[in-house]
């Protein structure tokens, strides 16, 4: 280490280094930059408990993204509400400015906390804290693509680390379209050249979708495939998130 | 709207046991004094009022909301089961739309405006060409930022930041119907039109929309309100001075007298389906959107691709239920395609005649 260090030079100089401009084909015989394929999940990391100031949290990293949720709650809402028999749900996600290649980028994701909201809300059993309020504050620490599917996925496993009464773990997979082809849970640089994209919320062992978005041009033939191929994806996270809950109950009990 | 109620009441009080209407008619006195007015004459779905209250200081709860809206249970009871029959309240089929009407150039100060009505819901969509400079990632593009304003005027509780919440929630599932992908496939709008010298200058196109007055299904308004608008657009005619070096901005003149109609074929329309109960519904009404448990928007072009799809509502649904949603809406689009269609060049003709 000290031997690597000598070889730089003390100061900073900026030397035109060349960046190569990213080429994405979109062949068939692409290869996908991290080389993985079409229809593989990046490795993903959980864990529960990860701030001790909240009754539950929880931090996921999906390749390069990387998030972290807590939650507070339920606690007493605020004075100015009135008497509710059903608990709120208060949700918010926000990008560190060091998040995004362009500092403070974060910034342009404003719909993300209602669209949390929207995907949580079906399946929090909310008569089971009358009066409070749930807060769910969700982190962006690194922008690595496919954001919003792993703050959902993220913020469903802390809710479940708070103990608070769900339906199900809601579970959320995107697939891109490039060209012709579909691959799942896109990196940034994917999604910025992207021909479509669609995201699906769901709760897998209900086989319910809470959620769902779509953009660019698609024929039903595709959408069916799309749909198919998350969907599948949101079971097997399901499933990974739940080994993942148990595990964190095994060994605190040891 | 109250009338309205009182009216549907008496009918019912007849078909039924005068023990229960006695206890309806306690319901809904107590409604009509407990409900402070401004909900009850707010067009927004009850569901999105109460967020928007809870997110504003000392509002109504959810929870208020949600079991007693300034609907009764009679008057909930009335809405689903006409839903359930194929007959709603105002008379109309689930798969029906409220009339249309269309008017554009409304607004002398933009390059193209329309105003839209869909029965009680009122919409204006100003379309705006200033030159910018393109972004320097996106250099042979122009840019297109969408916005919607929900006025107080069309009802108190978007007073301040009321209506904030829901003008974000509209201008996003309109950026993503209208303005497609990154790479820009699948949009509406064609940005690479825009481009006036490559890398240097470019139409910004500022699309504003407004919400006059609102019952119901304003995303849909919206986005015919846009269509409308857009075929109305006429950009001038750029002439640029050749003699500009590499570096320089070029020298433009802007012509007042020349304008480029903007290409509209691509637009896609708008289709919500409001589902309540087990059955779809269009062109929901506030008091319907009420009952909704779920809704989605889709976008479709004149290919019968979808272009955009957003959900709506908290509920959990079926996949194969969204499919279904999704043919129904394509089928229900070229109807609704050909209708906006018809009603644009009759509201052009109007305005040239006047």
């Amino acid at each position: 280490m000290a031997g690597k260090a000598a070889s730089v030079p003390s100061t900073y100089s900026p030397s035109p280094t060349q960046k190569k401009k990213p080429t994405i084909f979109k062949d068939v015989d692409w290869v996908r930059p991290d080389g993985r394929g079409f229809h593989q999940c990046r490795p993903a990391f959980l864990r529960t408990s990860a701030v001790n100031a909240a009754s539950g949290s929880a931090y996921v990293e999906f390749g390069n993204t990387k998030v972290i949720v807590s939650v507070f709650g339920p606690r007493e809402s605020k004075k100015a509400m009135l008497y509710s028999d059903v608990g709120r749900l208060n949700c918010n996600v926000s990008y560190t400015t060091f998040a995004t290649p362009i500092r403070g980028q974060g910034s342009d994701h404003k719909e993300f906390s209602s669209m949390l909201h929207k995907a949580l809300e079906g399946a929090i059993i909310l008569e089971t804290f009358p009066k409070t309020t749930v807060d769910v504050f969700a982190l962006v620490l690194e922008c690595g693509g496919s954001d919003l599917p792993v703050v959902i996925s993220c913020a469903s496993l802390a809710l479940a680390d708070a103990g608070i009464m769900m339906y199900d773990l809601v579970t959320a997979v995107s697939v891109s379209c490039l060209g012709k082809n579909l691959v799942i849970d896109p990196i940034s640089e994917e999604e910025s050249f992207q021909d479509g994209s669609l995201m699906i919320t769901c709760l897998p062992s209900r086989n319910e979708v809470t959620q769902l978005t779509l953009t660019g041009e698609w024929s039903t033939p595709k959408i069916h495939e799309a749909m198919e191929l998350c969907l599948d994806a949101c079971s097997k996270l399901g499933e990974i998130m739940r080994s993942c809950l148990k595990e964190a109950v095994s060994i605190s009990k040891e | 709207m109250l009338s309205g109620f009182n009216v549907i009441l008496s009918t019912i009080s007849f078909s039924i046991e005068t023990e229960e209407a006695e206890s309806l008619k306690q319901q809904v006195s107590f409604t009509t004094t407990t409900i402070p007015t401004a909900l009850l004459f707010s067009g927004i779905p009850f569901e999105k009022a109460c967020q928007l209250r809870v997110k504003g200081e000392g509002g109504l709860s959810a929870a208020t909301a949600g079991t007693m809206v300034g609907l009764s249970l009679g008057e909930k009871h009335f809405i689903r089961g006409g839903i359930a029959q194929d007959l709603r309240t105002d008379g109309r089929k689930r798969l029906t739309y409220r009339p249309i009407s269309v008017e554009t150039g409304v607004i002398p100060q933009a390059n193209g405006s329309a105003r839209v009505r869909m029965g009680t819901t009122d919409v204006i969509a100003s379309v705006k060409a200033e030159l910018g400079k393109p972004d320097l990632l996106q250099s042979d593009k122009g840019r297109v930022i969408i916005n919607v304003d929900c006025s107080p005027t069309a009802a108190p509780i978007f007073e301040g930041r009321g209506g904030e919440e829901l003008s974000t929630e509209l201008s996003v599932a309109l950026q993503r119907c209208l303005l497609g992908s990154k790479s820009g496939t699948g949009a509406g709008i064609n940005r690479s039109s825009l481009m006036v010298v490559e890398g240097k200058l470019c139409w910004d196109l500022y699309i504003d929309g407004l919400v006059v007055s609102s019952d119901g299904n304003l995303l849909d308004a919206l986005g015919a309100a846009i269509k409308a608008a857009l075929s109305n657009t006429g950009i001038p005619k750029v002439h640029v001075a050749t003699a500009a070096s590499a570096d320089e901005q070029p020298e433009v003149d802007i012509s007042d007298e020349e304008f480029l109609q903007f290409d509209t074929s691509g637009i896609p329309v708008i289709v919500t389906l409001t589902k309540v109960g087990r059955h779809y519904i269009v062109d929901a009404t506030s008091e319907e959107e009420s009952q909704m448990s779920s809704a989605i928007s889709v976008s479709v072009n004149r290919n019968g691709h979808i272009c955009g799809l957003t959900k709506r509502g908290g509920a959990g649904l079926d996949p194969s239920v969204i499919l279904d949603m999704i043919s129904v809406s394509k089928h229900v689009s070229e109807q609704l395609m050909n209708k906006l269609d018809s009603e644009i060049s009759a509201a052009e003709a109007d305005e040239t005649e006047s």
